[in-house]
């Protein structure tokens, strides 16, 4: 993303300690992803006076060593979890490894922390992503983690580049999904 | 005036179902147990500026043990939060300084392309050195125990 304004760690930190002070419940950390900035965030919270807690909304794409840096920082993870297969990440985002990096953090936010996970449900992507998605879920986070599914997929950006993202969710496939999450178990979504 | 815009979220934080997914965040979101950062930032951490990444991490991993017994105390009622001090090199100036120190061929993000952002290369996520704030707003759509929710972007 370009554009913004350079502000330094402390006026971020009075940005968010004012927040907190008029009610809001946590500080936020988008991007695009809050990946790249890590450091940037690590040095706002040596400035800051009040008591927030960190939610750190990522598309949980990191490496074992900002997974160790998050750690006794975040207190409330919000990983999107997209791909079922590395075949699909790999070919409508472009990442390797996928499947891998994304268990290890879910497994890890679990364990150091606490997590929400956002699902976006891909039209054409129930079998391939939506099945194995929740069954690594109820099998290896437990069926009280906390998932939200939604089925506002819009085609935006570059999903001209793939033909079954060109559309919406049809009403058949959401109905379908919702299926999967009853029969996977999972008692703690939103949908 | 977000209760108005929405009124789900206002018990969320007593939700049974938050609560089973989230304890310890509705605490702290309530005001009643400490933000893990403040913990790590209570634990003095002893790392020597000219040590190598690796004995960084060493320092690192000890103090993030200390800080993460010391939550089990807190969080059991066997510790006042209020207690925290605030260490002048704690641990949460150790992970930022561990944390620039993984820019320099950064491998932050599991790309790890390794580009040297510290010196204002570009990593593959277009970012460079420098974090400049892109918007700052009470968020309001995110899930109900999230809400309001100050979000901050970094470009």
């Amino acid at each position: 993303m370009d554009g913004g304004v350079p502000l330094s760690e402390m006026e971020v930190a009075r940005l968010i300690d004012r927040a907190r002070r008029r009610g809001c419940r946590n500080q936020n950390w988008v991007g695009g992803d809050p990946i790249p900035h890590i450091p940037f965030w690590l040095r706002v919270l040596l400035h800051e006076e009040e008591n927030t807690p960190v939610f750190f909304n990522t598309n949980g794409y990191y490496s074992l060593e900002a997974s160790a840096l998050l750690k006794g920082v975040v207190d409330l993870y919000k990983i999107d979890f997209k791909y079922g297969s590395d075949r699909c990440a790999e070919r409508i985002s472009g990442v390797g490894n996928y499947w891998k990096v994304l268990t290890r953090n879910l497994k890890s936010s679990k364990s150091g922390g606490e997590l929400l996970i956002r699902i976006l449900v891909l039209p054409g992507h129930l079998e391939c992503c939506l099945g194995p998605m929740l069954s690594f879920i109820a099998r290896e986070l437990g069926t009280d983690t906390r998932v939200n599914l939604m089925d506002q997929y819009a085609p935006h950006w570059r999903a001209a580049e793939c033909p079954e993202l060109r559309r919406r969710l049809s009403r058949e496939e959401w109905e379908r999904a919702l299926k999967m999450v009853s029969d996977s178990g999972l008692e703690n979504v939103i949908s | 005036m977000w209760r108005l815009l929405r009124p789900d979220a206002v018990d969320a934080l007593d939700d049974p179902r938050v609560l089973s997914a989230m304890p310890r965040y509705a605490r702290v979101a309530k005001g009643t147990l400490p933000a893990r950062f403040l913990i790590s930032r209570s634990i003095s951490a002893d790392w020597d500026p000219q040590g190598s990444l690796e004995e960084l991490w060493q320092v690192h991993n000890r103090s993030l043990s200390e800080a993460e017994s010391l939550m089990r105390r807190i969080d059991s009622g066997g510790m006042d939060s209020r207690e925290l001090n605030r260490e002048p090199r704690s641990l949460l100036h150790l992970k930022a300084r561990i944390g620039e120190a993984l820019m320099e061929s950064c491998v932050l993000c599991e790309r790890r392309c390794g580009k040297n952002r510290l010196n204002g290369e570009l990593g593959l996520c277009r970012v460079g050195r420098e974090t400049k704030i892109h918007s700052c707003f009470d968020h309001m759509g995110e899930e109900p125990e999230v809400v309001p929710s100050f979000t901050v972007c970094g470009s």
